[in-house]
């Protein structure tokens, strides 16, 4: 198949980067980035959301999940699991011609500062080790020399307790206290002492006293220490306050002064360090010097954070597949915790990325590629039903034969069919390209997600489409119902619901979300409400019919999104559905007010029932 | 004398010394470090000889020292052990431990006294174990926990990795073999009996839907067509037909046992429900069956049978099949056959402060962990009737805490203390104080032998063994007189010390697995005085900054500067405050209810209000903090944790002290929703919203500050 043959082409393609070369990969895809029109990412986790457990089958995204709720489940995902290989690949588009970069980065969250652990633990699904293992991925590489990294918040955490000094930009204080003043000219008199004493004892020649002495008096007597070769002094200070007069009275004392300010353990400030330089070329010396120790620190801190960073401020468009999942995962491991609604979510990724294109939805465009469930499925499809003749020329390799690793080659093959799409999209009826124009017009397409979910049912079946008969419904038609028997199959429960009540004669499709709760879905709309409002009253339970699963209980959708929000995922979806009524119930009227208030869109609650 | 290890061609024994060009792990191994210990690496392709090879070695062995690696220990910071957690909240943290994380690792050492060398034989044995998916069923095994720096301490000590995933021995617990052979011969019988029986019966289609009309009818065609196809013996132009036809249904002509068949793939069980039926009411020489393939997916075909002859012997040839699924099933129980040999004929276990290794042991190969310690203990002690804790022996015995001076418990000091003959290289004297221990290496050796390292489970195995043997020495047992020593277990000498452990660190008590009970320990000191669960009062979600002292200063002015006997922060968000006086916790606890339901600025001014600051401080008694430890769910931050439950109410006020001091130590219910029972009927809801929005704003701040430290660093490079 065109697909295998493309992976023995692209074997080895893919720059393999761990701690040992990121700082020259790096470099390289600074360089890359700037000269490219697109970056295609992608990454290989220990688990996702797509395919959760057998332990709580409803946390996979499903189609009865609004973006919202599939926003929530994949924030769960994304908390739980780690990214094992980032793949990232800045290409140029010209026509069918793509020049792609293709980079391979390995990750692991270690404590490379010992400050703080990216993340403290992390869920693995075995099924996806296998399959990386199945890849011949190197998972002692991973682990010994993977590239470790800190979201922006963490470094952001780390910085207060950063201990390497630093310059501070002077702000003057606007009211001065008396306090203050006499802090200030105690300082004052201090520096300026200091700054006689160093002056004086380098223009001394050598008299009956001996260097060394003179030193040690010096610092005895005035505080002097080193700052490498230059002549330092250490005033203490114990608030911001006085970090700002002392910088401010440094400022004024002498220019060949530099300041630094010491933090101390807990983030808070130490000491200001006055550095004294011989030259104003000295002094711009000093300043690289501590512009270099600084940006090594970061590099160190930053870690893997680095490439996002570069592909952040490059401001190119962003190709992903699947982008939902992906990017809560680097919101949540490069950027900040996840927020708790899919609209701040989706604001805050705005900040950081001003153009992301995903591939389902683009693929939206082109009817039944929507159906392909998977990159390769996508691709096959692609090439048997169209001729793109997509050519994509990769870097000459470094070392010929000696690296078939094909690790990352899920990003060329996201390259690869963004190509063809993009070709397929703005081709004109007659089958030609439009000359001389590289970048399509992308905006009408960009930063909307198209989540990609599965079936509710047999998570065995390996099925590589979805099924065609897709329809709308609303999710007020849906009803989610449990306090039956665990171990009754669907079947068995749909035939006794048909006994129990009237609306369940009307047509209606039944899944299990799990082994303790189903949901229903009407086909006829105001039948669920006519469901839900019989049970609350009295009349549905004395049904002598209802004895048989007595203590069925039921609840509409806005009770299981409640769920989703509230995070109380660590159960059996009845249980959590219970735990939310039985609260809800005690003060209706605060939760109907609440509802009104929320952004709620209509369109929103229209859900894509392909398969239940 | 150095000697090197020798590998014959046949059974060969090794003295043992340390081999300077093996120690790779200097730095790590302070004492007795990696030696040129053989240890028998064993993964999946070497299993099965292996375990024949254990069968035997067990069998002959007077003891077997066990040890195991794990993914991690603590799934949260606030899991880890604490002075102030009670027995039943200890064995919670316990019970999380074990179901969370995943065994990589398992060591098997068995120890044979061997009379005519005057020395211990042992065979340390190293297997690497992963929940590998084996069969077409899923399991809350399949997924597990890493712990960041549990990842990394193995990877200082150079763990294999790539061995353990790609090689590692998978496993089933007795519960999921059982459940797994009921799945799949219930799958398996269920399409048979769909298509074999009720041939005659009339079979109606329930056709509510248009659509589902109109796929059995397009179906029919389709599989009357295929079947033609076959019967002309012409199935190129059908193939390319149905090509053509629609893409997704490509009817591609495969063989099934024999016999001509489809592959019914791309379908939603609702389909193949509606393919059945149509199967059954036209085709009655077409089978739809429904099979495991090799890489344990469910396959469905639809197999075309010439007559009713070929019909029934085709069902029996799948039936077949079925006994082939068994004896995959059995297959797939992997490692337990290792766990079920030394459960097997009572031998004496030897462990290093073992419990958590049991509590593995027990979760992962026997089935899910009790609700309470003392069910747990007892049924380890059914499954184990005889287990030595060397932590516990080297703590309790006299003799031993002589010789230890006092030092380090842990298990590789205690190693080159007790055993340093064994542990180094210039301990040299015969002198007959030191029991003697060789290793054995059979033929096949070389290549699955590694040179054991500290911290593999293996070696530690073999280190748990060597102390054990050492202590009982210590202890008066006499080897060389006993022999045979059949009866380890049952010596007068070590008796006190069998099947008793030591649960952690701090809590001063020891375990008795025959009893089920836990007793103080004898000699134990305290740093603090002993706990009263009932003085204890929890409060979360207080504002970020406040410290200790705060806390202190804060409720000393309410309640006197003596009503505070300890407080204990479990984490930055939480804390545990314990009283002088029992009634201070009700007090406290109405006190903070009141203040919270009257917003006067009277209320404003009280002392505690500093606390309630933020509007989330939350506050209950101590079996709150238990019933939060049982939740499963682990997040990073104790308050977070007690929000994922879906705490609602402020304040949890006590029905009562009485309840408090009935509320036994085995008693663990973890009902979460008895939490929300007792709301307060303070609606927190829009109160979390808006904390959320405030921690979001803070959030969008600091990244505006990066933001601004990025440009700064883009533009200096």
């Amino acid at each position: 198949m065109a697909a295998s043959s493309g992976k023995q082409r692209w074997a080895g393609a893919v720059k393999q980067v761990t701690k040992s070369n990121f700082a020259a990969a790096l470099q390289q895809l600074r360089t890359d980035v700037d000269s490219a029109d697109f970056v295609a990412i992608s990454c290989r986790k220990t688990g996702d959301s797509v395919a959760s457990s057998r332990r709580h089958p409803w946390h996979r995204v499903l189609p009865i999940d609004t973006p919202e709720v599939a926003y929530l489940k994949a924030r769960l995902s994304a908390e739980s699991y780690e990214i094992l290989q980032f793949a990232v690949c800045p290409f140029r588009l010209r026509g069918y011609k793509v020049l792609a970069y293709p980079y391979n980065f390995h990750l692991f969250p270690r404590d490379e500062i010992n400050l703080v652990v990216p993340s403290y633990s992390f869920s693995c699904q075995t099924s996806f080790l296998t399959s990386m293992a199945q890849e011949g991925f190197d998972f002692n590489a991973c682990i010994y020399d993977g590239i470790s990294y800190l979201s922006r918040v963490q470094e952001s955490m780390v910085k207060e307790r950063n201990l390497i000094p630093q310059i501070q930009p002077v702000s003057s204080c606007s009211s001065l206290s008396v306090a203050d003043s006499i802090f200030m000219s105690r300082i004052r008199s201090r520096v300026v002492h200091w700054w006689n004493v160093c002056k004086e004892s380098s223009n001394t020649i050598d008299g009956w006293f001996s260097r060394d002495l003179i030193k040690s008096l010096q610092k005895l007597i005035s505080g002097t220490e080193l700052y490498g070769s230059r002549p330092s002094m250490s005033i203490s200070v114990c608030s911001d306050r006085q970090v700002q007069l002392a910088l401010q009275t440094v400022s004024h004392i002498h220019d060949d002064i530099v300041p630094l300010v010491v933090p101390d353990k807990s983030g808070g400030p130490k000491a200001v360090r006055i550095v004294l330089t011989n030259s104003e070329a000295d002094k711009n010396l000093l300043m690289t010097e501590i512009q270099n120790i600084e940006n090594e620190q970061n590099l160190r801190v930053r870690g893997f954070r680095e490439v996002i960073d570069v592909i952040s401020s490059s401001n190119k468009p962003v190709i992903g597949y699947n982008c939902l999942h992906d990017f809560t995962f680097i919101h949540s491991k490069f950027i900040a915790p996840l927020p708790p609604t899919l609209f701040e979510f989706m604001c805050s990724l705005r900040l950081v990325f001003t153009n992301i294109l995903d591939i389902n939805h683009l693929s939206k465009e082109i009817g039944p590629l929507r159906k392909a469930k998977n990159l390769p499925a996508a691709l096959s499809f692609l090439k048997g039903q169209f001729f793109v003749p997509i050519d994509i020329e990769l870097p000459p390799k470094a070392e010929e034969n000696s690296n078939k690793a094909i690790h990352g080659n899920n990003v060329l093959q996201i390259t690869y069919l963004f190509a063809a799409l993009s070709a397929l999209l703005k081709r004109n009826p007659d089958g030609q390209l439009p000359q001389g124009q590289n970048i399509m017009p992308i905006e009408d397409y960009s930063n909307i997600f198209y989540p990609l979910c599965t079936s509710l049912q047999e998570p065995d079946d390996e099925l590589n489409y979805l099924v065609e008969h897709a329809k709308k419904s609303s999710t007020d038609n849906l009803v989610f119902l449990w306090g039956f028997s665990h171990l009754i199959s669907s079947k068995e429960l749909k035939r006794e619901l048909q006994q129990i009540h009237e609306v369940f004669t009307e047509d209606f499709e039944l899944q299990l979300m799990d082994k303790t709760c189903a949901a229903v879905v009407f086909s006829r709309s105001g039948l669920a409400e006519a469901l839900l409002k019989e049970m609350e009253s009295a009349k549905f339970c004395s049904d002598a019919l209802s004895m048989k699963t007595s203590g069925l209980r039921a609840a509409g959708y806005d009770a299981y999104r409640k769920v989703c929000m509230s995070g109380l995922w660590e159960a059996d979806l009845a249980d959590s559905l219970e735990n939310i009524m039985s609260g809800s119930t005690n003060s209706l009227s605060a939760s109907s007010e609440k509802d009104s208030s929320e952004v709620y869109r209509r369109s929103e609650s229209t859900i894509d029932l392909s398969d239940l | 004398m150095r000697n090197l290890p020798l590998f014959g061609a046949r059974s060969q024994t090794l003295i043992l010394w340390l081999i300077p060009g093996l120690r790779r792990f200097s730095s790590a191994a302070s004492g007795g470090g990696g030696a040129g210990v053989a240890v028998k690496k064993v993964t999946r392709s070497k299993f099965e000889p292996a375990l024949e090879d254990l069968r035997a070695l067990v069998r002959d062995a007077d003891f077997v020292a066990i040890d195991l690696e794990m993914t991690g220990v603590t799934s949260a910071p606030w899991r880890d052990s604490f002075e102030f957690d009670r027995s039943d909240v200890r064995y919670l943290k316990l019970k999380d431990s074990a179901e969370k994380f995943a065994v990589v690792q398992f060591g098997v050492c068995p120890f044979r006294w061997e009379p005519s060398r005057g020395s211990f034989v042992a065979h340390p044995h190293n297997f690497y174990v992963f929940p590998r998916k084996e069969l077409p069923v899923h399991g809350p095994s399949y997924e597990f926990l890493c712990q960041t720096t549990s990842i990394d301490f193995l990877a200082k000590y150079q763990f294999d990795f790539n061995a353990c995933i790609r090689e590692g021995i998978s496993y089933l617990s007795r519960a999921q073999e059982a459940e797994a052979l009921k799945y799949l011969s219930s799958k398996y019988l269920d399409g048979l009996a769909n298509s074999f029986c009720n041939l005659e019966e009339h079979v109606d289609i329930p056709l509510v839907r248009t659509a589902d009309l109109f796929f059995s009818e397009r179906m029919k065609t389709k599989f009357q067509e295929w079947r033609d196809a076959i019967l002309k013996g012409s199935d190129k132009g059908c193939a390319d037909k149905e090509n053509a036809d629609s893409n997704e249904m490509q009817f591609q002509t495969v063989f099934f046992k024999m016999r001509p068949a489809v592959f019914l793939n791309g379908f939603s069980t609702h389909q193949l429900n509606l393919i059945q039926l149509v199967v059954r009411k036209y085709f009655k020489d077409l089978v739809y069956i429904c099979v495991v393939d090799e890489d344990n997916s469910w396959q469905r075909r639809l197999v075309y049978v010439e007559t009713e002859e070929d019909k029934a012997s085709f069902m029996k040839e799948v039936q077949q099949d079925l006994i082939r699924v068994e004896k995959r099933v059995e297959s797939a129980v992997g490692f337990r056959q290792v766990v079920d040999l030394l459960a097997s004929d009572g031998k004496l276990i030897v462990g290093h402060n073992c419990l958590l290794d049991l509590a593995h042991i027990y979760s992962k190969f026997f089935g899910p962990l009790p609700s309470s310690m003392m069910e747990f203990i007892l049924a380890v002690h059914e499954k184990f009737p005889y287990i030595i804790d060397t932590k516990h022996l080297l703590n309790s015995s006299q003799v031993i805490q002589f010789l230890m001076k006092r030092s380090s418990k842990s298990l590789s000091s205690a190693f080159s203390l007790l055993c340093p003959k064994v542990s180094s290289v210039y301990q040299n004297s015969t002198s007959s104080t030191y029991v003697r221990f060789e290793i054995q290496a059979d033929e096949t050796g070389s290549s699955c032998f590694n040179s054991g390292a500290k911290h593999e489970a293996g070696y530690d195995a073999f280190m748990t063994g060597c102390v054990f043997a050492q202590a009982c020495s210590h202890l008066g047992i006499k080897f060389e007189v006993h022999t045979p020593l059949c009866d380890l277990a049952r010596n007068g000498k070590i008796k006190n010390y069998i099947n008793v452990l030591y649960p952690s660190w701090n809590s001063g008590t020891v375990l008795h697995l025959n009893t089920g009970t836990e007793s103080l320990e004898s000699g134990y000191k305290r740093k603090y005085p002993a706990v009263i669960f009932a003085n204890i009062v929890l409060i979360w979600g207080f504002p970020s900054k406040f410290k200790p002292k705060d806390l202190k200063d804060c409720i000393c002015r309410v309640f006197g500067p003596d009503s505070i006997t300890s407080i204990f922060f479990i984490d930055t968000t939480a804390a545990l405050i314990q009283f002088s006086k029992e009634e201070f916790v009700n007090e406290i606890l109405v006190l903070k209810d009141t203040l919270e339901r009257v917003n006067d600025p009277i209320s404003m001014l009280h002392p505690l209000s500093k606390l309630l600051e933020g509007g989330n401080t939350r506050a209950a008694n101590y079996d709150t903090y238990r019933d939060i430890c049982a939740a499963s769910a682990s997040k990073v931050l104790f308050a977070d944790q007690a929000d994922s439950l879906g705490i609602r109410w402020k304040t949890k006020l006590g029905t009562g002290s009485q309840e408090t001091k009935e509320a036994s130590c085995n008693e663990t219910t973890t009902d979460i929703t008895s939490l929300v029972e007792h709301s307060s009927e303070v609606r927190a809801d829009s109160i979390r919203q808006f904390k959320h929005q405030i921690s979001y704003g803070d959030i969008l701040d600091s990244l505006n500050v990066s933001k601004s430290l990025l440009g700064k660093g883009m533009t200096s490079t």
